[in-house]
């Protein structure tokens, strides 16, 4: 008789969700699936309203990733207004991109996600957590803090404050960075560079390949944008698809007409759309973005901390690592990346010039902006009227990209750790941890609302509740 | 130093109270504010420099404006934010700070989606500044029990 057992809720990812888990007649796994249970409709209550508003109201979606929204409407903004902003515009959105990557990411690593796997998948699941890792290495949760306020206070000294600042706006930004909030940046890089360069090592003392298949690992296709000659990008550049071998599968492809491309399924058991590629249809055309899809389709970083860092990775695993645990180990390297990166960009002169924006009009009825968010590749989709006024928009987000990945990985995880019913705790928090390696956002997916628990349920064949385990 | 710290989504009806009431405050000398919607561990140094903490919030299950004091208690079971105790527990073991701490709570009534106040709430904006600036005005002097 099959079982089923449900997660629910899934705790120490951002929003809610629940697991269910099919076990077969003999208590195996036969199949899993990770559902998003809110909706909240933000590209339907967008229309009608000016294309001013859209940065800041779809910056509204999300507290966690209220940056990555901005950049990519101001972006679909830029393109409606027909207007390229100017390049320190350009230099100061990479800046605060940047800065959005290394907050998210500290946060995704050291708050959420370290707990696991440096306090151990069996510990009590009540300390597990960041005050349990205080306790634990009260050194590295101090360097991650203060690692994630660096990232917080580049945004806030930007855009005037950290979360939800009214500050990229259509055809550039409205502020400049001015020299006393760059000389702030330089001085404080060093000790966040310090920080990720030990956080590092420890991954790479701690795990090893073997250790890092704890997670699960399979095979996918990769998608990001990439700068020319491959290189790692993040607000610009061309898509790139490539398989698990690390072959190009698309390349250069417009990401303005990432719909030739890109189709969304539904399911009736998720409100989470899942986007695919097209020509392998659903759900063939699986394929995964984030760190580990960043990395996986770059060449190289373009820095050489992180370029020789990606190398070591690369020769102690593969050109591609399908292992969902790396979506850790790619998140720090981007991290490390991340700063080198600032650094460039606050030793060019150009950065303080005034000259930050663009006027125009209404020049094109339609536009796109994509960027990499800290999750993955980030799409705002805009048709306005003449008046710039919202006709339809269309999101597709990070974490909707990875639904299928995600969905593969609970599978995955599932399979490895139960057998003939059997179920514990820790077996429960390994597959959590599947879903928490993406670093879901289900605030933006779904546009979802409130706090989000986790429950994993156990069905039986017959389609009757056997079990029901609840955290949160 | 003293660190003011209003808690609350200002988009939530009464619970921008918190965020409302800090902001009114006058910038002076020894006074640091944050407006917060969530208590997240990067505030935490920032407690290592503080002699004295006030947290301002919404209450969803008082009458009554309420200043306490606050003891640090440990945290079980979270995501990555904290209550204004848990989140002092963080504080002392990172930073081995202690600062007292107080928490006052204002009573709310609506916390659906908009940027105003209840009637009830708004009324009560001037005893909760009148509280915070007794507070303030106390120094190192213990307010509250």
């Amino acid at each position: 008789m099959e079982k089923q057992i449900h997660i629910e809720p899934v705790t120490r990812i951002e929003g809610h969700a629940k697991i269910t888990v099919f076990l077969d007649d003999a208590g195996d796994v036969r199949d899993a699936q990770f559902h998003v249970t809110e909706l909240r409709g933000f590209e339907k209550f967008c229309e009608g309203r000016t294309l001013w508003e859209m940065p800041g109201l779809t910056a509204r979606i999300c507290g966690i990733c209220p940056v990555s929204h901005i950049l990519a409407s101001a972006k679909a903004c830029d393109a409606i207004l027909a207007v390229r902003a100017p390049e320190t515009a350009i230099l100061l959105r990479r800046l605060m991109n940047l800065g959005q990557m290394v907050q998210s990411h500290a946060l995704s690593f050291y708050y959420l996600s370290a707990p696991d796997f440096l306090l151990g998948w069996d510990a009590d699941p009540t300390i597990r957590n960041v005050v349990g890792l205080v306790a634990e290495n009260p050194d590295l949760a101090r360097k991650g803090i203060r690692l994630r306020a660096y990232g917080q206070e580049i945004i806030n000294r930007l855009g005037g404050k950290r979360i939800h600042p009214a500050w990229a706006v259509p055809g550039g930004v409205n502020q400049a960075l001015t020299a006393e909030n760059r000389q702030w940046m330089l001085d404080n890089l060093p000790e966040a560079l310090d920080t990720i360069r030990e956080t590092i090592d420890l991954l790479k003392t701690s795990f090893d390949c073997e250790a890092r298949g704890v997670l699960g690992e399979f095979e996918s296709m990769y998608m990001g944008l990439v700068a020319p000659g491959g290189k790692w990008e993040h607000y610009d550049g061309l898509i790139r698809i490539v398989d698990q071998d690390g072959s190009i599968v698309v390349e250069g492809h417009d990401p303005s007409r990432y719909f030739e491309i890109i189709a969304e399924a539904s399911r009736p058991w998720t409100y989470l759309k899942f986007p695919h590629y097209q020509p392998m249809g659903f759900p063939e055309g699986m394929y995964r973005v984030g760190p580990l899809g960043r990395v996986n389709v770059c060449e190289s970083f373009g820095t050489p901390e992180a370029d020789a860092e990606l190398e070591a990775f690369r020769a102690a695993t593969s050109r591609c690592s399908g292992k969902v645990f790396d979506y850790h180990y790619t998140r720090v390297l981007e991290i490390l990346a991340s700063l080198e990166r600032i650094k460039v960009l606050l030793d060019d002169e150009r950065i303080l010039s005034p000259r930050v924006r663009a006027e125009a009009g209404i020049n094109q009825l339609e536009g796109v902006g994509i960027h990499e968010a800290p999750r993955g590749t980030l799409i705002h989709h805009y048709k306005v009227d003449e008046n710039g006024l919202i006709e339809t928009a269309n999101f597709i987000v990070s974490t909707g990209h990875n639904n299928l990945g995600m969905n593969r990985a609970v599978a995955e995880i599932a399979k490895m750790y139960i057998h003939k019913g059997d179920v514990t705790e820790g077996i429960l928090n390994r597959i959590e941890g599947g879903i928490r390696a993406y670093d879901p956002c289900l605030s933006c997916s779904v546009h979802a609302v409130g706090q989000m628990p986790i429950e994993v349920s156990i069905v039986d064949a017959d389609g009757r509740l056997h079990q029901r385990l609840t955290k949160g | 130093m003293d660190l003011v710290i209003g808690i609350g989504n200002r988009l939530r009806g009464d619970d921008g109270i918190g965020p409302a009431l800090v902001e009114s405050l006058e910038e002076r000398p020894g006074l640091e504010r944050h407006v917060v919607h969530q208590l997240t561990p990067d505030l935490a140094p920032r407690f290592g420099e503080a002699d004295r903490v006030l947290f301002v919030d919404a209450a969803i299950d008082r009458r009554e404006l309420d200043l306490d004091r606050l003891a640090p208690s440990e945290a079980r079971g979270i995501g990555h934010a904290l209550c204004p105790a848990a989140f002092l527990d963080l504080a002392a073991r990172l930073y081995d700070a202690a600062p007292p701490a107080w928490l006052l709570s204002v009573p709310g009534s609506d916390f659906e989606i908009g940027e105003a106040l209840s009637p009830e709430a708004a009324a009560r904006l001037p005893e909760a500044r009148r509280r915070i600036e007794a507070w303030l005005e106390a120094g190192s002097v213990p307010v509250g029990t």
